[in-house]
């Protein structure tokens, strides 16, 4: 009986081996309850899952383990531990608030494992964390730092304007919200808008919905009486609609009216408030009919999960799958230094539309995608303006006058 | 005793006076911040309807239970998603869902009396705290849970009523808070003074183990009260989806600015929470209206708790 017991010991542990061997585990850490995340877990197992049918990577299967971090810096840190050392993970993907991305680095740092990151956009949190080359090499961070999301704006309302005389955008008023995300984004549109002095720029705080506020009466009695061409407010998906509708209250009608929260509440499109409103994102539903990766993508997504992307997140995590698998692929490898070589040649068609590649940024070496795009609903759908390349529609010229 | 007659004829004539003064100064405030910015009266007044109309049923609960229910909040959120889902099912306003939005929360409140906070009334404070703070946390996670973090928002015309006085445009819509808050307010006193439930519920409030004495049905009174404030919140819920978007944690921020309001009014003193919101909300406001002030609106609300609070506190050691 002792023996037959130590043989099927023997068999488990040789089967678990051998199965250990023909799987490649990746780590993902989203923050789960977010919409983002609950999207980007999502649509990472999708790409895995695609993966797995088509052969796996070189014979191996590839397995995803999610973890969430909650948005928190120290659960983002535990995530990190448990991954590494009791699920024995590859690589990792994941990522989206630079809040909880900072608590990961230093346990990322102490693993050396690949990371190829979705989120984090503030520079002076996480890049700087990160440091220099080639400390920080096993990171390639796929979203724009907020440095390349203002100057990618910056170039976009440029180039729209020469295209399009009839917009003509000479002061700013950015409604900010009382938070780092708001402050942040303040800080960046006077330094890239108000540096060479050919806008006037003028901006207010409010309290967002998400931390208690929604009453945004001041901050727009201000923005009204400045009397802005590009009005844009940097807050979250619940100020959206009550925004609108107190701008509307006060017949607040700017030239552009301008929304870049991280996600538009479920339904925005389909509100008549919604009608030319612009905004600043990465990829929407409308790309489908220009870009076949785009179109891939959804169909595949909608497919398994009966809902829409709601944001760009579940392409960067889909993406991060994908460019990791063919990294994986081209070294051969997981090990770290051969990895970080074949990621480094990446020149992946992504559905958001556009190839990526990396390169250097201020302060890491390994950086995806510089541009985001400017957007704006029409007709409920988010269409793209700007790049000219991807558009889907023209712009729509002034915001409508409330009736 | 004439000497003391008259003492406090002069306490009595200096207290006049000061009132006078102060009715005086309030009124030279108004009429200058009109002139000056007249929006804010208008927002701040709006504002605080917001902030009364919610707080009103937190201090009803704390004033005869003698509990600070700290998922006041929450109960209000979980109305406002039960209102959201409940219009979009059926293609309805969420106006014609306040009553049922009450009502569906009386229940809930009823049962989450009995299965939990009817059993910790003469455990400590403490308890009784953490009690209700597990209770929101369940409500926030269980929405976070089925309904993801994701907003909720159903876009309506009337929200965005105005006026036309000049040059200012005044938004209206919020000034249906005020008219509930005054409305709690006074249908709170006609209940409390005018129907054998509500007066024995004041007696229970007063001296539950008087009251249990002459037979009122001490557990049966607390379950009451505290069914009617969720109502109260509920029909709240269903009011506040019309100005605001709705997520798991929307109903947090205002269990604490209830409590607050609640605490600077005193225990108990509901048309006491009204002058306190109308206070908190002009303040706000005014802070907001000028560049120079404006990220002072927050703090003003703490200042304004511990400037009553002192003040209240000093008061009655002087009298003491």
């Amino acid at each position: 009986m002792k023996k037959l017991l130590s043989s099927l010991a023997a068999l488990a542990l040789v089967s678990g081996a051998a199965f250990a061997q023909s799987t490649i585990k990746i780590g993902g850490i989203w923050t789960l309850a977010d919409i983002t995340g609950k999207q980007g877990s999502a649509a990472a197992q999708l790409a895995v899952e695609e993966i797995n049918a088509a052969g796996g990577i070189n014979g191996k299967k590839l397995e995803l383990i999610v973890a969430d971090d909650e948005g928190k810096a120290d659960k983002a840190a535990a995530a990190v531990e448990k991954l590494a050392t009791v699920d024995k993970v590859e690589a990792f993907i994941g990522g989206m608030a630079s809040g909880a991305e900072v608590g990961k680095i230093p346990a990322y740092a102490k693993y050396g494992k690949v990371v190829v990151a979705t989120g984090a956009a503030s520079s002076a949190i996480v890049e700087k964390a990160l440091g220099p080359s080639p400390g920080s090499d096993y990171y390639f961070h796929l979203h724009p730092w907020d440095y390349n999301q203002g100057a990618s704006y910056a170039e976009g309302w440029d180039a729209i304007q020469k295209k399009y005389p009839r917009i003509q955008i000479k002061k700013i008023f950015l409604a900010y919200e009382e938070g780092a995300f708001g402050k942040s984004s303040w800080d960046a549109t006077k330094a890239l808008f108000g540096a060479d002095k050919r806008y006037t720029i003028d901006g207010a705080p409010f309290k967002s919905a998400l931390l208690g506020g929604g009453d945004y009466t001041a901050v727009l009695e201000a923005a009204k009486a400045f009397k802005p061409d590009l009005f844009l407010w940097a807050g979250y998906d619940a100020d959206a609609l009550p925004m609108l509708e107190q701008a509307k209250a006060l017949k607040f009608s700017p030239g552009i009216y301008l929304g870049a929260p991280p996600g538009w509440p479920i339904g925005f499109g389909s509100s008549k408030l919604a009608r030319n409103v612009s905004l600043y994102g990465m990829w929407s539903p409308a790309m489908n009919d220009t870009n076949a990766a785009s179109k891939k993508f959804y169909d595949a997504y909608v497919k398994k999960y009966r809902e829409e992307p709601a944001t760009y997140f579940a392409l960067l995590s889909y993406d991060a799958v994908r460019i990791l698998a063919d990294g994986i692929k081209a070294a051969g490898s997981t090990e770290p230094a051969a990895l970080i070589k074949a990621l480094e040649a990446t020149k992946y068609a992504s559905p958001l539309g556009e190839t990526i590649t990396f390169k250097s940024s201020n302060i890491i070496k390994h950086q995806g995608i510089t541009r985001q795009k400017i957007l704006q609903w029409q007709n409920g759908i988010q269409e793209v303006i700007w790049p000219f390349e991807v558009a889907t529609a023209e712009p729509v010229y002034p915001f409508p006058a409330w009736k | 005793m004439a000497a003391k007659q008259n003492g406090n004829k002069g306490k009595h004539m200096a207290l006049k006076r000061r009132t006078a003064i102060l009715a005086a100064l309030a009124a030279a405030a108004t009429v200058l911040i009109l002139l000056w910015k007249p929006t804010v009266i208008n927002n701040g007044l709006q504002q605080a309807g917001l902030y009364a109309a919610i707080a009103i049923p937190m201090g009803l609960v704390l004033g005869i239970v003698h509990i600070v229910n700290l998922a006041h909040g929450e109960f209000m959120m979980v109305a406002a998603y039960a209102t959201y889902f409940a219009c979009k099912a059926l293609g309805m306003d969420p106006l014609f869902a306040v009553l049922p939005a009450a009502a569906v929360t009386a229940l809930l409140g009823w049962v989450v009396f009995r299965l939990t906070i009817q059993r910790a009334l003469k455990a400590p404070e403490l308890n009784q705290l953490i009690l209700t703070f597990g209770i929101a946390i369940a409500l926030t996670q269980v929405v976070n849970i089925l309904f993801t973090s994701q907003t909720y928002k159903i876009p309506l015309e009337y929200v965005s009523a105005s006026i036309d006085i000049g040059e200012n445009t005044f938004p209206v819509w919020s000034y249906v808070f005020v008219a509930t808050a005054i409305l709690y307010a006074v249908g709170l006193r006609l209940f409390l003074t005018r129907t054998t439930a509500g007066k024995a519920a004041v007696a229970v409030g007063q001296n539950p183990r008087g009251a249990a004495i002459v037979g009122i049905d001490v557990n049966r009174s607390y379950g009451l009260v505290f069914a009617l404030a969720l109502a109260l919140v509920g029909a709240m819920g269903a009011l506040f989806l019309t100005k605001s978007a709705i997520f798991p944690q929307v109903g947090s921020p205002y269990t604490m600015k209830s409590f607050c309001l609640v605490a600077m009014a005193g225990i108990g003193n509901i048309p006491g929470i009204l002058g306190a919101s109308v206070l908190l909300g002009l303040s706000e406001q005014l802070l907001r209206a000028f560049r120079e002030t404006r990220a002072w609106a927050d703090i003003v609300f703490f200042v304004l708790i511990i400037a009553v609070i002192l003040g209240r506190s000093v008061s009655w050691r002087r009298k003491k």
